[in-house]
């Protein structure tokens, strides 16, 4: 296998994971959960025997979506049903919607309304993360969730199930973290786009596969690359839109050393403990991750460990990829922005999605702000 | 001048434990009403503005970004709101309020509690949801008696449910009597007369105003006397008003005898009354199952709704600032009509941005509806 191909089963997986999903049905006869990330739990959906699949907004043309719901939607939400309404979803067994804000809320509603064949879960998280109730809410929720996953797949989930589920996703994890550690010392190979591609695509395709076909990747080259012209960025968005993001990062010569994107590395940052109860552990390990910008915490402090985790990456600079008419992402900027200033940190936020600038002029922006944070202008 | 009093300042959203508040000495004020007055002085362009000048993206509900701007500019037609020294919230609502709020936190360096009630797929029980829930109302308690440094007064926390429930009562009554034909109020008088029960609920000065408001109905009713002079059309307003519109949009529906006669904003503050034995688990109850109104309960309260007020039609108010109430409104006009017959127009628009619609169109698209009732009453 050439280098080149070593990466193609991910790209097949992130670009047609619905085409994929329908030949692992065929072949294994397992159901397929859809679901809208962030924060649902994959585990508790493998360990019941079916394969988890997320679905984001990116690139969807919207055509039939919008006699259903407003067009003052996210894309998220509106490519996820415009899927729906055209069919390309059939695939599905079952769809989860995780509670996040608003527009999450209503789009289950609609869902339920549109799709009333499907078996439709809302899946309820906490909003106020740091406070002790949510734990324990979180955790009847987590069994809720795995009831009726069981019942979904005809298989009642076992401790010993979901614990080797756990054991599977913490190794994809770790190989996953491997990954982006590459891209900070051979950005040239393990470039953003492929890195991320590879986090993608672990979202939508059988994990054991995609662990299995890691393995092909060139990993022998060990050699660091003069990074030092790269311009570091920390990322902040829900999910990398608009398409080709990440190689417009990658060709203007940005590293990502970190993100918080929920399809980035927020989903592979932490483990989950494998010595106590498997649900304890999905809920600690939700708890403790980089929060949603849906969920509470005491305001200042939500400022403040962004603040935080930006320097603590050694990043000379922040992009926000705010999701259009994400109000939980656009309350948040602001602020956060002004922290970054404080601690003399530069940023830019970018509106994506539905409405949002066109890929090309925000190419222009990006390498504006490129220019202005190494001090290449004239 | 509150702690000159020795009162304290509570910010609060509609649907938090106000009651709680006046038995701790707590003065609640609502940073939504306030924008509301702005958008309806016409206030909005120049405060809201500000706020976007400050990276708030006008994508974000009009409410939030003029409160925002004013606290920014100091442009405010109540002279501005005291500094808070209590902000709490309960996301039953929405959820834009909790981001809202925890800017307002950070702009006054003040501790902010949210309620989290975590919303329900199809409004079927959780009994999980109602122990997280109940927990954080109590942990309230206590984070109010710390701040104002003195235990809540069960007397006074009685005395203020009692007077809570009588005007949630009589509120109740006041819209029941837009059932009446004609009806001897519209929605926009609701609109108007709304204000205590939201903003001074547990008090008797919300009693007082609804006992006059109405003994003043009863007249009318007794009367035979409607809002409008020649009502023809008696239709149904869905979400909040569009405020910076409302003389103007009032006068247009009067001229053609159109009479809104019931909406769910307004009755969203009838049945807030909780009872003295468990207010906290009434509460929790309300929050989870009542407030915060999944879709098929809504459609099931309009169809209802339109038999009890012998409805002609359902304006929908598909409002950009507020997601939460106008997201699923497609599918709710879909089922509604399907069950009822009965039409309904979306108008697209927003409660407080005057820069987000035309009211041109907004008016060009309800004589279009009205043709059409109009034709089908003569195919009737």
């Amino acid at each position: 296998m050439t280098i080149q191909d070593a990466w193609q089963p991910f790209r097949e997986a992130l670009e047609a994971p619905l085409k994929k999903a329908r030949e692992w049905k065929s072949k294994t006869g397992g159901k397929v959960v859809g679901h809208l990330v962030p924060d649902v739990p994959e585990e508790i959906i493998h360990a019941a025997g079916a394969l988890p699949v997320a679905l984001e907004g990116t690139g969807v043309q919207i055509t039939r979506a919008q006699a259903h719901i407003p067009g003052y939607t996210c894309n998220n939400a509106m490519a996820a049903l415009e899927l729906g309404l055209r069919g390309d979803l059939d695939v599905l067994d079952a769809m989860v919607i995780p509670y996040l804000c608003d527009t999450t809320r209503n789009l289950f509603h609609i869902w339920d309304h549109c799709f009333p064949k499907m078996n439709n879960e809302f899946l309820r998280l906490p909003k106020r993360i740091g406070y002790p109730g949510a734990e324990s809410y979180l955790r009847a929720e987590f069994t809720r969730f795995m009831e009726a996953m069981g019942n979904l797949t005809g298989s009642e989930v076992v401790e010993s199930e979901l614990t080797e589920s756990l054991i599977l996703y913490n190794k994809s994890r770790t190989r996953l973290r491997e990954a982006y550690a590459r891209h900070q010392r051979q950005p040239s190979v393990w470039t953003a786009e492929r890195v991320q591609m590879l986090i993608g695509s672990s979202l939508r395709a059988p994990r054991a596969d995609h662990l299995a076909w890691m393995d092909d990747l060139p990993w022998e080259n060990n050699a660091s690359e003069d990074s030092e012209s790269r311009m570091s960025l920390y990322v902040r968005g829900k999910i990398w839109d608009p398409p080709g993001i990440l190689g417009i990062l990658d060709s203007l010569g940005f590293q990502v050393v970190r993100d918080e994107v929920v399809t980035g590395f927020r989903s592979i940052a932490q483990d989950a403990a494998l010595n106590g109860d498997p649900i304890n552990a999905l809920v600690k390990r939700h708890l403790a991750a980089t929060p949603y910008p849906g969920y509470h915490l005491k305001p200042s402090e939500l400022v403040e460990r962004f603040v935080e985790r930006v320097r603590e990456s050694n990043a000379r600079s922040v992009l926000f990829l705010n999701p259009k008419f994400c109000e939980a992402a656009a309350f948040d900027a602001p602020d956060f922005q002004e922290g970054l200033k404080k601690a003399g940190i530069p940023s830019l936020v970018l509106e994506t999605s539905a409405g949002g600038a066109p890929v090309g002029q925000i190419r222009i922006r990006l390498e504006a702000f490129r220019e202005m944070i190494a001090g290449d202008l004239p | 001048m509150a702690h000159q009093q020795g009162k304290f300042i509570a910010y609060v959203n509609a649907f938090t434990p106000v009651e709680l508040a006046y038995a701790m000495n707590m003065i609640p004020i609502y940073p939504e009403n306030h924008a509301a007055i702005i958008g309806a002085r016409r206030q909005t362009v120049e405060v809201a503005q500000a706020a976007e000048n400050m990276g708030y993206s006008m994508d974000l509900c009009a409410y939030a970004r003029c409160d925002i701007g004013s606290i920014k500019t100091g442009i405010s037609p109540t002279w501005g709101l005291p500094k808070p020294d209590l902000i709490m919230i309960s996301n039953s609502q929405c959820g834009t309020l909790a981001k809202w709020f925890e800017v307002i936190s950070r702009i006054y360096d003040a501790p902010m509690v949210l309620i989290d009630v975590p919303q329900s797929g199809r409004g079927e029980r959780d009994t999980a949801a109602e122990q997280y829930v109940r927990s954080q109302l109590e942990d309230l308690v206590g984070v109010m008696e710390n701040i104002t440094g003195r235990s809540l007064d069960q007397d006074a926390f009685r005395e203020t449910i009692r007077l809570s429930k009588e005007a949630s009562d009589l509120w109740t009554r006041v819209l029941e009597t837009g059932a009446v034909t004609p009806s001897p109020i519209t929605v926009f008088d609701q609109f108007i007369a709304m204000a205590p029960i939201v903003a001074q609920r547990g008090t008797q000065v919300a009693v007082d105003f609804y006992k006059n408001l109405l003994a003043e109905l009863d007249q009318r009713v007794a009367e035979g006397k409607g809002a409008i002079e020649n009502e023809r059309f008696r239709l149904f307003w869905d979400n909040l008003p569009i405020w910076p519109e409302l003389r103007r949009l009032s006068l247009f529906l009067e001229d053609r005898g159109i009479s809104l006669v019931t909406s769910i904003y307004t009755w969203a503050w009838a049945n807030m009354a909780v009872g003295v034995e468990d207010p906290l688990g009434d509460w929790t109850t309300q929050y989870l199952y009542t407030t915060n109104m999944h879709m098929r309960r809504r459609v099931d309260a309009y169809v209802e709704i339109a038999e009890k007020y012998h409805l002609d039609g359902f304006l929908y108010h598909s409002n950009r600032s507020c997601k939460y109430v106008s997201q699923d409104i497609p599918e709710v006009r879909r089922a509604v009509t399907d069950l009822t017959g009965i039409p309904g127009l979306i108008i697209e628009a927003d409660h407080n941005d005057p820069r987000l619609y035309s009211p041109e169109t907004l008016e060009n698209h309800i004589d279009g509806f009205l043709d059409l009732i109009s034709s089908q009453r003569k195919e009737d």
